[in-house]
């Protein structure tokens, strides 16, 4: 096959890509993070950027010196007869090594053990908060049930609010949840408070978040558990105080009056656990 | 000759035994390592062609949910009028994923480069057990055969994500034989691993050729030999949960099953994800260490210039082998994993990326200087460098845990563990086919569609899973059968879209490598002298292509390291600038030399 034939070939195949291709949108808004509404997301999303700047840099500076190697050492002179196996050599790739390693690497593990230890996994403040919320969440294929203690505090009794796949929680309070799964592992994510957290079978595991301004935000489930995976989503309410306290009570009485103490296993609920 | 003690057994250990004539012992039940590195081969191209196949459908899925998928969807989805639904959608990107890494990349780069290269770089005449290495390709072909018989029974094969995750893969979640066929057929290649691991280590150890010692081995040896150790140490661990696994699914145990509200059982399902990823994650390192290897002396052969630091890229992979057994947490850190447990793992998973800048670094200052010749191996292995440096960089972001606890089980994940495993072991993988053709078939590959396939595959690569990257960026959960049930995703119907563009065509493009390849085993092609590439190791150097069955007339006495090239005393006296492993300096004609030949 004649190399002009070929190159004929390569190129109706990329113009019938392009064809193809341009029928359809060009790529949409939507990039970037989804919109943070949360009071700890800022923490992830700066680390996610330095670290995007940081290791951008290090990608450019290495594809410069490989790229600049590539063309001006592409076989015009003789190589140099190094085997780089002085300690000189040694110590320039170590050198190079250390930099990157401690300003990026090192970053990252100091800021995301302090986030962690302050913030997203500091339950005792999100707890010691009086107002906070607790939520249990009981994962099944393929939605999410919520449990509210109600007005007496006490989880699994008759004035239980429960709800599926709708999440009502008030503005500027810690919400805690303890999740637990009834089938298989699922995991819990809430991509505008950057947070998630698996639900497992036969264990309790937790998550907390504060939500920073009103209005509907999704959930959905991150960890593939069957055909309908693509199916467990919901809505997340943030609802402003007052609002919130009469969803509360005016739920909490609806609950109360459609309450069976025949069925037992609408008690999934469990004592709040202290961990 | 007085060896010293570190030399292995030389000529007297290693007899020359006859070729077998009969058709069955030549081609079938081969004892010969370099046909069991070709059948490998063949196995896992074919295997690459079925998983990229059912890739298209992921990415067919992703761009237009509930359409037809054109041509394939006509063969083999006749019964639902060529749409993917959601339960066949699972097991498509469960067995794509399985058959990618243990069906495909696999038995590439380990089974046919570990087969085909050790004992002729090494210098021996065959393995150290041939018939263990005969069962262990047999066993392999058995594994993949219950992978394809999969697809035919009721319900269809595994749909529990290629990680199988219990309660999911047990019958709570995934009835039928499928996914107990998927499982058996993980545990049999793993016992066709187990067995080449075995044979590897034991061949390194015990066959080189005298003067071969440990710092005289190609990387592509070292990358090799500390592969098979991990696959010797970790095989068997994914082994015995694959066994586990399949003692739930078919006697009713409980060791993956745990008491729930509508379940019963004393077991753990995390107890399962300490067992896969203590595997899994050397797994990875498994995938990469032989292409690191390949790319490694690549890099130093083509830019004719010895390897920078030789020493430090042995270290770092070997300390890279070490630690790759002790980050395996950070596939857990979201499963509620005790906070001191995550913080350890996440430390030892940032310590990793030391070593493995070391090796960036001294590929980077090995072509420096150099006198780069631009053949198809060395774009492909520059090629591993750019998409390894692109997935080991992304890694940082997810070793991480307070990103983890957003970045977990979305597109990134997806994007960087295609960059690392995927893009990177197939490119590695391509440069050591492009390379070490000639030595396996005697006939040169064609280098203008060698390098056609190059550009398609690194450029298609990049954007494909750069895609994958920017949807997880923007939060998109991986596996979803229709991402746009969400409303944060809908706005990346634009960006999968082109994705799927740039998959088709990068898939598209892999043709012009079988057709590459079918032209020149099965028809003409240019014979290939015994060193068309002018590099040192003994494979080129002291033997024909193909090479006769027991490999080396002579086990070569070696002299010096791999990478000998551009010595100005070499050039001067042969004219030439590079010296073969076992070739002796032009003057050094002393009478102790016992085999001095170009």
């Amino acid at each position: 096959m004649s190399s002009a034939l070929r190159r004929a070939a390569a190129g109706l195949c990329v113009a019938a890509t392009a064809l193809a291709a341009r029928a359809d949108p060009l790529p949409e808004r939507g990039y970037g993070l989804p919109h943070d509404a949360s009071l700890d997301g800022h923490r992830i999303d700066w680390l996610i950027h330095f670290t995007i700047v940081g290791l951008g840099l290090v990608f450019l500076v290495v594809l410069g010196a490989l790229a600049y190697a590539a063309i001006r050492h592409r076989g015009k002179h003789t190589a140099a007869y190094d085997h780089g196996n002085s300690r000189r050599a040694a110590l320039l790739v170590l050198a190079c090594v250390a930099v990157v390693f401690f300003v990026i690497d090192g970053n990252l593990f100091v800021h995301s053990i302090g986030d962690l230890d302050a913030h997203f996994w500091n339950f005792k403040a999100a707890e010691a908060n009086p107002r906070m919320v607790r939520v249990e969440v009981n994962a099944h294929q393929w939605a999410w049930t919520f449990r509210y203690p109600g007005p007496d505090g006490i989880f699994n009794t008759d004035d239980d609010v429960v709800a599926t796949n709708t999440l009502h929680v008030p503005v500027g309070v810690p919400v805690v949840l303890q999740l637990a799964s009834t089938d298989v592992i699922h995991s819990l994510y809430l991509p505008n408070f950057r947070v998630k957290q698996d639900a497992v079978p036969g264990s309790i595991t937790r998550l907390w978040f504060q939500a920073q301004e009103p209005g509907e935000f999704e959930f959905g489930c991150a960890q593939h558990c069957g055909a309908n995976h693509y199916k467990m989503r919901g809505v997340l309410t943030v609802m402003a105080a007052d609002a919130y306290e009469r969803w509360a009570a005016a739920s909490a009485a609806d609950a109360k009056r459609g309450f069976d103490p025949e069925d037992k296993d609408a008690r999934w609920g469990w004592e709040w656990r202290k961990f | 000759m007085a060896l010293p003690a570190t030399h292995a057994p030389s000529a007297e250990t290693q007899p020359i035994h006859p070729a077998p004539t009969s058709f069955v012992k030549k081609y079938v039940f081969s004892l010969d390592h370099k046909v069991i590195g070709i059948q490998f081969l063949w196995a896992g191209l074919i295997f690459l062609l079925v998983g990229g196949t059912l890739a298209m459908m992921i990415r067919w899925q992703w761009a237009f949910p509930y359409h037809p998928v054109p041509v394939l969807g006509s063969i083999f989805l006749r019964g639902s009028g060529g749409v993917i639904g959601p339960a066949l959608y699972q097991n498509i990107f469960t067995m794509h994923g399985l058959i990618m890494i243990f069906f495909a990349v696999t038995p590439v780069l380990i089974g046919a480069f570990g087969n085909f290269l050790i004992p002729l770089q090494i210098g021996a005449r065959d393995m150290a057990f041939p018939i263990l290495n005969m069962l262990s390709f047999w066993f392999f072909a058995l594994s993949q055969l219950i992978i394809l018989a999969s697809f035919m029974v009721a319900l269809g094969p595994g749909g529990a994500g290629w990680t199988s995750y219990p309660p999911l893969s047990t019958n709570i979640g995934m009835p039928g034989i499928g996914q107990t066929m998927v499982v058996l057929a993980l545990f049999t290649t793993g016992v066709s691993s187990t067995m080449g691991a075995i044979n590897y280590v034991t061949t390194v150890i015990r066959l080189r050729a005298p003067g071969m010692t440990y710092m005289r081995l190609p990387l592509t040896i070292w990358g090799l030999w500390l592969t098979a150790i991990l696959n010797a140490l970790f095989i068997p661990v994914l082994g015995s949960a694959a066994l586990l696994l399949f003692l739930d699914r078919t006697f009713g145990t409980q060791f993956f099953i745990a008491g729930a509200a509508s379940v019963r059982g004393g077991g753990d399902p995390i107890l399962f994800q300490h067992l896969f990823w203590i595997f899994g994650h050397p797994e990875v390192y498994i995938l990469i260490l032989p292409a690191w290897g390949i790319v490694g002396d690549i890099l130093s052969f083509f830019a004719r210039k010895p390897a920078y630091w030789y020493r430090g890229s042995v270290y770092a992979m070997c300390i890279i082998t070490v630690l790759s057994a002790l980050v395996y947490g950070h596939h857990m850190f979201i499963t509620g994993m005790s906070p001191m447990l995550g913080k350890s793992f996440m430390l030892l998973t940032l310590l990793i990326s030391a070593p493995a800048m070391v090796l960036v670094f001294n590929w980077i200052f090995t072509i420096w200087r150099g006198s780069i010749r631009f053949a198809t191996p060395m774009l492909f292995a520059l090629g591993t460098v750019f998409v390894f440096g692109l997935g080991g960089l992304t890694g940082l972001f997810l070793g991480d845990i307070s990103l983890d606890l957003y970045l977990h089980d979305t597109m990134f994940v997806v994007g960087h563990f295609h960059f690392t495993m995927a893009a990177a072991s197939f490119l590695g993988a391509m440069a050591g086919i492009y390379f070490w053709f000639p030595k396996m078939f005697g006939r040169s590959l064609s280098e203008r569609l060698g390098k056609a396939h190059f550009w398609f595959s690194i450029v298609g690569l990049t954007l494909v899973f750069g895609g994958q990257l920017l949807a997880g960026y923007a939060g998109q959960q991986r596996r979803l059968f229709d991402p746009y049930q969400y409303t944060f995703i809908q706005g990346l119907r634009g960006l999968n879209r082109w994705t799927s563009y740039f998959a088709f065509t990068l898939f598209a493009g892999q043709f012009l490598f079988v057709w590459n390849f079918f032209k020149t085993v099965f028809a003409r092609g240019h014979t290939a002298p015994q060193n068309p590439w002018e590099v040192t190791t003994l494979e080129w150097t002291r033997t024909s292509s193909p090479p006769p069955f027991h490999n080396f007339d002579v086990i070569p006495q070696v002299q010096r390291g791999p990478h000998e090239f551009a010595n100005p005393k070499v050039k001067e006296l042969l004219g030439r600038d590079y010296l073969g492993q076992a070739e002796d300096m032009p003057e050094a004609t002393a009478p102790a030399a016992g085999a001095a030949r170009a």
